[in-house]
């Protein structure tokens, strides 16, 4: 669903969508917001890109508990070819990182939580073996 | 099962991998009569003018090791079905590759979405039909139904032929 507000003359362009699982994401302008839809009540709001995912995950206690990744690990033996993301980004479910070629087929790799990558593992042309770490998430 | 067709796509497996992110059901065929970026493995580009076959089928949920037989039993239903339609010999390079007479006819191309599990999954078919003419740079390496046959084929045909194998070939291996 996509809709325009304005508030003081201020134009905010907003996109709500559902994201995989339980998630409900409210785009505001270019800033992505995320709720929790099932695990309480009323939606609770909580910012995406703050620094400490973990932290605040602890503090709130519920929404991203069992979100946030710790490691991206392969699910095929294969060999990479491309990696998608760098150190320093924050991942979210869906966000693709990694493209495995294995067992004659094109594999992308997606996140299927949150985190913000500490280090990358592999590097474009690698071979890697099923459960190998590509991601390693703060 | 739902077909759609298109007159140009960059890539029916881009579309198709678009479509089953948005929730497209299983068995939802995207055609295109001529693609503008169509690709294989290794994002190597796959020439596809317009009268060649171009399709790509979303899969249902399947274990990882059935959708690699399927790709290779693709080619297998591809040439088979060359064959029922003409007096070629088609040669099936593995993995997934279909060439006649010393040239390549087909190619398939398998790619999935996996995060802790196999989130999606499309298998491309791009296969030289009714191409009167290759160019230069390819003409040596690829060849079509219609160089072969000096004649055309029917497209629509042969999509269901492909479709009806996979569908079996699926349903059995996943059994």
């Amino acid at each position: 669903m996509q809709t325009t507000i304005k508030i003081d003359n201020k134009v905010y362009r907003i996109e709500i969508s559902e994201t995989e699982g339980d998630l409900l994401k409210v785009k505001v302008n270019d800033k992505e917001h995320f709720f929790a839809k099932k695990e309480l009540s009323e939606p609770s709001f909580t910012d995406f890109y703050a620094k400490d995912l973990n932290r605040e995950t602890k503090e709130d206690g519920i929404i991203f508990r069992e979100r946030v990744e710790k490691e991206i690990k392969s699910p095929l033996a294969g060999t990479i070819s491309s990696i998608g993301v760098k150190v320093g980004e924050t991942l979210r479910p869906g966000k693709k990182v990694a493209t495995l070629i294995a067992m004659k087929m094109e594999n992308e790799i997606v996140s299927e939580g949150y985190g913000k990558i500490k280090e990358v593992k592999v590097k474009a042309n690698q071979s890697v073996n099923s459960g190998d770490t590509l991601i390693v998430l703060e | 099962m739902i077909i759609k067709n298109y007159k140009t796509l960059e890539s029916t497996n881009l579309e198709a991998k678009e479509l089953a992110q948005k929730g497209a059901d299983p068995w939802t065929i995207v055609v295109a009569k001529e693609q503008t970026g169509g690709y294989g493995r290794k994002k190597s580009v796959w020439s596809s003018p317009k009268g060649g076959l171009y399709f790509s089928i979303i899969l249902p949920k399947s274990n990882i090791d059935d959708l690699q037989t399927l790709t290779i039993l693709a080619a297998f239903i591809c040439a088979k079905t060359i064959k029922e339609n003409s007096n070629l010999e088609p040669f099936i390079k593995l993995p997934n590759d279909v060439w006649v007479n010393g040239k390549k006819l087909a190619g398939i191309l398998t790619e999935n979405i996996i995060g802790r599990d196999v989130k999606t999954s499309v298998i491309g078919i791009g296969l030289n039909t009714n191409i009167k003419k290759f160019p230069k740079d390819l003409e040596n390496i690829a060849t079509s139904l219609k160089i072969e046959l000096g004649r055309e084929v029917d497209n629509q045909k042969i999509l269901g032929q492909i479709i009806k194998g996979l569908e079996e070939q699926l349903r059995t291996i996943s059994e």
